[in-house]
C-alpha cells in the first residue's frame, strides 16, 4: 500500500504524506485535487469514492482505511 | 420516396437526453433506437409511442473499427431509409490533466467524434442510404469555452462541432448539419454533479433561467431536423438557460 502514500504525495504536491495529515490542510487541496484523488483511487483500487467521502475521511490515513474497507467489500 | 419508410436514427437513446428525444420524436417519426445494452433499449422502446416503426440497433460506439459495417449491414438487411440522424451518445469523464489517461482521451473521441463522423459517412453512401436530409449532433456548451478537468470532453465536443461545420459545407445542399450545445441537465452523465447540493446551488446561480431539462433539448432538435430549418446549416445552437453568456461576478 506504499503506492497509496506516494500517489497521494504526488497529487497533493508534497514529498511525503503522514497518516495523520489532514486533507484540507494541504496547500494544494482544492476541488481539482479532490477530483484527481477520486480518479487515482478508482484507477488503482477499483473503488469509487465521492467528494463527500473525502471530506468525511478527514486525514490521509482515514482515506486509506476507507479505500481498504471498500476494496475488501468489492 | 415513401415517407412511411423513412427513419430517424438516434444514438444514445437508452438514457437521459437521448431517451427523451426518442420518446418525443416517436409521436411523429419511425425511429431506429441505438444503444449498447439490449435491456435498456427495450425499456426505451416501451416508453415510445407504439404507432410508428421502432427498430433497435445495438453497437458499442467505442469500437470504431466495426461501426461502418454493422450500420450498413442493419440498413441493407432491413431495407431502411434514414432521413435524419441525431448523435446523442456521449462519453464524459472529468479528469484533471495530472490523472488523465490515454484510454479516456481515446474513448471520448471515439464515442463523441469518430462515431458521429463514420455514421454520417455510412448514411451518405448512395448504395446504402440515399435519404439523408438532416443531422443534429448533441455537443455541449463547453465546446466554445474551457473548464478545469474538461480537456478530453471539451476537446472532443469542439472537434465534433468542427466536423459538423465541414460536413455542412461538403454535403450541401442535400444534407444539413447543425449542433445543439446543452448546458447542465440532470441525467446519468451528471449524477455526481447533481448529487452534491452545494455544487448544484453554486451552479444554478450561474443559470439566469434556472435548471433545464431533457425536453428543452428535444425542442431544438425537433426544429433542426425538420424542414422548418431548411435554410440553416453548419450552426451551433446553445441551449443552456443563458449560462454561457452570463458574466455576472
Ligand atoms: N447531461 C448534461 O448535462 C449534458 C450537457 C451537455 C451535453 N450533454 C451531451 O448530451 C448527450 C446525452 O447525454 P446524457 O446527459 O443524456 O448522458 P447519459 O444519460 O449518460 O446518456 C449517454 C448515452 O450515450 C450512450 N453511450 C455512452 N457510451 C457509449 C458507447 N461506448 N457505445 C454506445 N453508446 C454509448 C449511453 O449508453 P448506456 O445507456 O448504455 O450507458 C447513453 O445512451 C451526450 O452527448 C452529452 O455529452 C449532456
Amino acid at each position: 500500500m506504499e503506492k497509496f502514500e506516494s500517489g497521494m504525495a504526488e497529487l497533493l504536491e508534497v514529498d511525503t504524506v503522514d497518516a495523520s495529515d489532514v486533507l484540507e490542510g494541504f496547500e494544494a487541496w482544492d476541488s481539482l485535487t479532490s477530483l484527481s484523488i477520486i480518479a487515482f483511487i478508482d484507477e488503482n483500487y477499483g473503488v469509487s469514492v465521492s467528494a463527500n467521502d473525502l471530506v468525511a475521511a478527514k486525514t490521509v490515513g482515514g482515506l486509506k482505511d476507507l479505500v481498504l474497507t471498500k476494496a475488501k467489500k468489492a | 420516396m415513401d415517407g412511411n419508410k423513412e427513419y430517424i436514427l438516434i444514438t444514445g437513446a437508452t438514457s437521459g437526453i437521448g431517451c427523451s428525444i426518442a420518446v418525443n420524436l416517436s409521436r411523429s417519426y419511425n425511429l431506429i433506437l441505438h444503444g449498447r445494452d439490449e435491456e435498456k433499449l427495450e425499456k426505451t422502446k416501451a416508453l415510445c409511442d407504439q404507432g410508428k416503426h421502432l427498430v433497435l440497433y445495438r453497437a458499442d460506439l467505442a469500437a470504431s473499427g466495426e461501426l461502418e459495417s454493422s450500420l450498413a449491414g442493419l440498413i441493407t438487411e432491413q431495407g431502411l431509409q434514414i432521413a435524419h440522424f441525431v448523435h446523442c451518445a456521449g462519453y464524459m469523464k472529468m479528469l484533471p490533466l495530472k490523472v488523465l489517461t490515454l484510454e479516456t482521451i481515446q474513448r471520448s473521441f471515439a464515442v463523441n467524434v469518430i462515431a458521429a463522423t463514420l455514421i454520417v459517412k455510412v448514411l451518405t453512401q448512395r448504395k446504402v442510404n440515399n435519404a439523408l436530409k438532416s443531422v443534429v449532433f448533441i455537443s455541449s456548451n463547453i465546446s466554445n469555452f474551457g473548464a478545469k478537468a474538461f480537456s478530453a470532453y471539451a476537446g472532443s465536443k469542439a472537434a465534433l462541432d468542427a466536423v459538423m461545420k465541414c460536413l455542412a459545407v461538403e454535403l450541401a445542399p442535400k444534407v444539413r448539419l447543425n449542433s445543439v450545445l446543452p448546458g447542465a441537465i440532470p441525467t446519468e452523465m451528471t449524477k455526481d454533479i447533481f448529487g452534491n447540493k452545494e455544487v448544484v446551488d453554486r451552479m444554478l446561480a450561474d443559470y439566469p433561467l434556472g435548471m433545464g431539462e431533457a425536453g428543452d433539448i428535444f425542442e431544438m432538435v425537433n426544429f433542426l431536423i425538420s424542414d422548418k430549418s431548411r435554410w440553416i446549416t453548419g450552426q451551433q445552437f446553445v441551449v443552456d438557460g443563458g449560462r454561457s453568456i452570463n458574466l455576472s461576478a
